[in-house]
This record gives structure tokens, C-alpha cells and sequence, in this order.
């Protein structure tokens, strides 16, 4: 008896592991995706839209997710160079640690394309990424005008120490610089940049003041949970902003929960770091830095994305 | 890496009607054997010197923090503090280097000093206060995730010297880095005690039954006091090797790191109750956690399908390892 289970346990694993194997494409050209955290819909847009574009070049893509865990990303990566792939895209988990996986790639001579984050110690090949600094200004631009120059804000922030969070501070604050009567009186940072995350902080920050008149999340889903905690804490006409303009936080600047976003534009980056990628691949030259812009969207101009994302 | 495990002859449990050469480790033995020829075949790049090495390099955290796992099941505890203790250690050795002007490795001894202490604090609430295991290591995890963060508001450490990343990247005679020397070296030990040493079988008999261990004349309160700093000075060792191959300190690394520790520690035969369990199990269990990312990576199969095949060959490990004890 113990033998038979002990068989049957063994064809278990091996019909599933075959059954992987056989599933397996074998094409030319393949590519390596590291993602951050597959649970941030920002950074699974750009997943789909690179491995929607791989199917239309025939161009083989091999997604690993690292669940916010440099640790588990390293090893990832690890396994991705063991795969023998012919470039690697790289969407850095956590902040600064970033560079480790770089000088492992460049050690085994393969390419790497960073998106969203790049490591300033071990940049990679090309770096793609929005242009966070001047897309935030454009929010704290609007956020001044649209209060009228007065208010009292309360911020949160995305992951400290993160390219995103550290260049949508500077963007924002350059904006504020220009509008001495917004008032910053709360400021808190994230570490996954979720929105249960962002409900909690918003809530604790209204309890310590109910003036609040915006909230600016430093990510779409940060601002959904603010936009949720002030309805919650009635907190009646505020002004709540977000930034990434994934498909949540445009439905919710649709329908007025969030005021206005900075929307990413998440397919073309994808597609961008595919189309670098295969050039690293086949030893052509790429910029080094290829930054895109993001669109201010509100209510007035959210439809068309929502159809389709840029 | 199988030699390995076969080389740690598998423990003596307190339970007497078990065959001796089993010992409740062939069971997963058997598991990650099928697991790596299965991977050979679906992989070309999986059955390679270096794949292995690899396998090793990235198991090396995890295997060190359940080591210390190991110890805390055989007692009947449970440590659910250890990724927070591991974040609080590698923060600790980070501020004390950058901004404490403490040199490097001063700090790594203090960062493990840091995990050991939490242990001390666990194994406290646990023998003074009564705290059952669960609740105690879930405040100290808590706890020690606050204080990771505190230390630098958040933020990372980095600048660490090439020497210390050199720790883990390096590969010495072609395959071994220190790191992994480490871990190996740890592992002997920890068999070794477990196996041979009359404290090391005395942690069988207190998760077997305290009482009957205390009228037995151990001293179970010291017993489960040691046990637990121990658990936190691997934490610690942990922590310093994660550091050195990251070449940073984060605050938030080791979330949810416990729970893939115990599930390693359970795949290699421990019992949740207490009073079961081996190094040589738990090496395997590391292992198999191991080989099945390391395998759906190079196979190439979708992350989130990969969390269901991982959540499935958990369950299945333990349940005909189980069944097969229970026909026994």
C-alpha cells in the first residue's frame, strides 16, 4: 500500500511536469519578463500588452513575477539567464536593490530593458519609463488651479525610495513651489502602493484632520482607497488625484470618485520594450533613455481610454 | 544536492514504530527526485552543474531560516516572527554601517545579536507569560516589522563594500559562494546536534510531551528558551546573506517568507503537533519549494498558474506523506 501511493504520488508530479514540457513553444527569438508584482494592475498592463505583442511577432515570452520580493526577482532572473534568453525586460521589485540582476545579465552577456525603474548604479541597456517628474507637475498644476490656489493637502506616497515615488514628489512639489496656498498638512508613504493600504492612511490622516481638501495618491489604487476613506468619514467635497491611469482609476475618474489622473501609457510601453528588446537581441543601438509622457485625464477626456488604452 | 540529503542520515523520531532507514524522509526524497527528472525532461536547461548551483544560491535564506524552523516544530512551537526578525537584523546590520560608523563586520555580528534577542523575547512571552507560540511570534513579527522600518523610516540601506555582496556572489572553486558554505556548513551542524546529541534529542521529547519531558528532568522552560533565540540568531544569518545578496537592506524584505518556511519544514515530515522532524527532511522540503520555482521558471509556465502548481504540490507532499505514515 505504502509503495502504491508513494507510485501514484510520483505520476502525479511527472504527468504534470511533462504536461508543462509539452506545452513548451520553441521559436527563435525569446524574451525574459520580469515583473514587480503582477498585483498591481499598472505593471500587469504592461505584462499583457508584451506578451500580446510577442504573440504577433512570434517572439517567445517568458513572464516571472516576483511578487514585490527583490529576493525572489533575483533568483528569478537568475533562472531566466539559465534559460538562455536572448534579452531580458525588467520591471525592478522593491527600490534600490535593482542593480543586482542587471550585472547578472550583463555577466552572461544578455540585454536588459528596465522599465518603470531603473537601477542608477547598473542602468539597463534602455530604460523605459514615463516621465514621472513632469507628469506630476502637470497634476500639481491642475490641483492648484482647480482649487482655486487654496486648499489643505494630504498626501500619499508611493513605496519610499522607488524611482516612481521619489520622481512624483519632485514633480508635485515643483508644482506647489508656484502655489503658496495649498498647504501640505499630511504626508505618509505606502509599501506596496495598494489601495487597502491607502484607505487605512487616509483614514488615520482624517482622523487627525477632517479639513483635508485633496488627497494626492501617489498611485491610482492610493487614491482609491483615499477617495473611499473620505466617503466613508464624510468627508463631503474633496478633491481626490491619482496617478498611473489604469483601467480601475479611469473607471473612477468616469465616474467622479477620482478627480483626474496621469495616464501611463501602458501598451506602448510594452510594446517599446519589446521592440527594444529585440533590437538589444540582434546588437542594435537603442537610446539609452526613451521617456514617455503621460496625459492629464479627467472626466472630460477619460472615454477613449477606457476603450482602449494608450 | 541529493547526496546531500542522503548523506544526513534521516532522524530518530519519539515515535518508536518507525522503520529506521525511513524515517519519514524517503517519502519527500522520493517527491523531489520525481520532481527533477520531471523538470529534465520538460527543460533542457534544467539538468545542468550550474542550474544546480543555482538552485542551492537561491534556496540559501530560506534554508537557513528553517533550520531554526526545524527546532521551534520539533518543540510543538511554531515561529511566524522570523521574516520580520530577518528584516529588523538586516536593517539593524544596514543603519549601524551607514549611519552609525560601526564597521561592517562588527554590525553583521550585532545584526545577528538583533535576531537572537527578538528569539530571547519570543521564547520569554512564550515560557514567562504564557503567550501560546502563535500569538507571541505574531507580536514579535509585528513588532519587528515596525522596528525594520523605524530604523531608517523606511528607507533602504545601500554602499555596502564589493567585499561583503563578493560573500554571495562570488563563486569560489567554480560553484561554492560563502553564503552557500554557510548554509551547507549550518545544516551538518544542525543535523549532527539533532541526531547525535542528547539536547538535540531532548527537543524531541519536550514536543512529544512537555510535561512528561519536564518530570523526565528536562529543563523544558531553558530548553524553549534557547530554542527560540537560536531561531532568531538564524533569522539574523539570514539576514545577513539576503543583504549580501541583494548588496542592500530593506525593510520589507522576508514578507511572508515564514510561511513558505514552515510549509518547507512540514514537506520534509515535521509535524505541526511537535516531536517530529529532521534536518534532512527539511533540507528536502527547502529543496522541493526550491526545484519547483526554479523548474516552472526555466519551463516557462505563467505566474499565477505557478502559484497553483506550487499550492498543489505542497498539499500533495504532505497528504501521501501522511497517508503513507498513517498505513504504517
Amino acid at each position: 500500500m505504502l509503495k502504491s501511493t508513494r507510485i501514484a504520488f510520483a505520476g502525479a508530479v511527472m504527468a504534470g511536469t511533462m504536461a508543462i514540457g509539452a506545452a513548451q513553444a520553441q521559436d527563435d527569438l525569446t524574451v525574459g519578463l520580469a515583473v514587480a508584482n503582477l498585483q498591481a494592475d499598472f505593471f500587469n498592463q504592461i505584462k499583457q500588452s508584451v506578451e500580446k505583442e510577442g504573440d504577433k511577432l512570434g517572439v517567445e515570452i517568458i513572464t516571472v513575477d516576483a511578487g514585490g520580493d527583490s529576493a525572489r526577482q533575483v533568483s528569478q532572473i537568475q533562472d531566466l539567464i539559465t534559460r538562455d534568453v536572448d534579452a531580458i525586460i525588467y520591471i525592478p521589485a522593491g527600490a534600490t536593490a535593482a542593480s543586482v540582476p542587471v550585472k547578472a545579465a550583463r555577466e552572461a552577456g544578455i540585454p536588459v530593458v528596465a522599465v518603470d525603474r531603473n537601477p542608477p548604479d547598473a542602468p539597463g541597456d534602455t530604460f523605459i519609463a514615463t516621465d514621472s517628474v513632469a507628469a506630476a507637475e502637470t497634476l500639481g498644476n491642475w490641483v492648484c488651479k482647480q482649487t482655486g490656489g487654496k486648499g489643505r493637502l494630504a498626501e500619499i506616497q508611493g513605496q519610499i525610495g522607488t524611482t516612481p515615488q521619489i520622481d512624483r514628489d519632485e514633480g508635485f512639489d515643483k508644482a506647489l513651489a508656484n502655489c503658496a496656498g495649498i498647504e501640505r498638512v499630511a504626508q505618509q508613504a505606502s509599501n506596496m502602493w495598494m489601495q487597502d493600504e491607502g484607505f487605512n492612511i487616509a483614514q488615520a490622516m482624517i482622523q487627525r484632520d477632517p479639513g483635508i481638501t485633496v488627497f494626492w495618491g501617489q498611485a491610482d489604487a492610493l487614491a482609491l482607497g483615499a477617495a473611499q476613506a473620505a466617503k466613508v468619514g464624510n468627508l463631503g467635497d474633496v478633491i481626490v488625484v491619482g496617478f498611473d491611469g489604469d483601467v480601475a482609476g479611469l473607471e473612477a475618474v468616469k465616474s467622479g470618485t477620482l478627480d483626474a489622473t496621469m495616464t501611463q501609457q501602458t501598451q506602448l510601453m510594452g510594446r517599446m520594450a519589446l521592440a527594444s528588446a529585440i533590437k538589444l537581441a540582434n546588437g542594435e543601438e537603442v537610446p539609452a533613455e526613451q521617456l514617455q509622457e503621460a496625459t492629464l485625464t479627467t472626466a472630460d477626456n477619460v472615454e477613449p481610454f477606457l476603450k482602449e488604452h494608450p | 544536492m541529493t547526496t546531500e540529503a542522503a548523506s544526513t542520515t534521516p532522524e530518530r523520531s519519539s515515535r518508536p514504530f518507525r522503520l529506521a532507514f525511513d524515517g519519514g524522509v524517503l517519502g519527500p526524497l522520493v517527491g523531489l527526485v520525481l520532481l527533477c527528472v520531471g523538470f529534465s525532461f520538460a527543460s533542457e536547461y534544467f539538468l545542468s552543474v550550474r542550474n544546480a548551483i543555482n538552485i542551492l544560491d537561491q534556496v540559501t535564506v530560506l534554508g537557513i531560516l528553517a533550520i531554526g524552523m526545524t527546532l521551534v516544530i520539533i518543540i510543538g512551537g511554531i515561529d511566524l516572527s522570523v521574516g520580520s526578525v530577518l528584516a529588523f537584523s538586516m536593517m539593524m546590520m544596514g543603519w549601524l554601517y551607514q549611519f552609525g560608523g560601526v564597521p561592517l563586520p562588527i554590525a553583521m555580528v550585532l545584526g545577528i545579536l538583533t535576531g537572537a534577542a527578538c528569539g530571547l523575547v519570543s521564547g520569554c512571552l512564550i515560557t514567562f507569560a504564557k503567550l501560546p507560540a502563535f500569538i507571541a511570534t505574531l507580536a514579535i513579527m509585528s513588532i519587528a516589522r515596525g522596528l525594520a522600518n523605524i530604523l531608517t523610516d523606511g528607507r533602504q540601506v545601500v554602499g555596502y563594500p564589493d567585499w561583503f555582496t563578493n560573500l554571495a556572489t562570488v563563486r569560489h572553486f567554480g560553484f561554492l559562494s560563502v553564503t552557500v558554505a554557510l548554509f551547507i556548513v549550518l545544516m551538518v551542524i544542525a543535523g549532527i546536534f539533532l541526531r547525535y546529541r542528547a539536547t538535540g534529542r531532548n527537543l524531541f521529547a519536550i514536543g512529544g510531551s512537555a510535561e512528561v519531558a519536564r518530570l523526565a528532568g528536562i529543563d523544558v522552560r531553558k530548553y524553549t528558551l534557547v530554542t527560540y533565540t537560536i531561531a532568531g540568531a538564524l533569522a539574523g544569518v539570514a539576514a545577513v546573506t539576503l543583504a549580501a545578496r541583494l548588496n542592500s537592506s530593506q525593510p520589507s524584505a522576508g514578507l511572508g517568507i515564514e510561511l513558505d518556511t514552515i510549509a518547507a519544514v512540514v514537506i520534509g515530515g515535521a509535524s505541526l503537533v511537535g516531536g517530529v522532524g529532521s534536518i534532512a527532511g527539511t533540507l528536502i522540503g527547502v529543496l522541493i519549494i526550491g526545484v519547483l520555482r526554479n523548474g516552472l521558471n526555466l519551463v516557462g509556465v505563467s505566474p499565477f498558474f505557478q502559484m497553483v502548481v506550487i499550492g498543489a504540490v505542497i498539499a500533495l507532499a504532505v497528504a501521501f506523506d501522511t497517508m503513507s505514515r498513517n498505513k504504517n
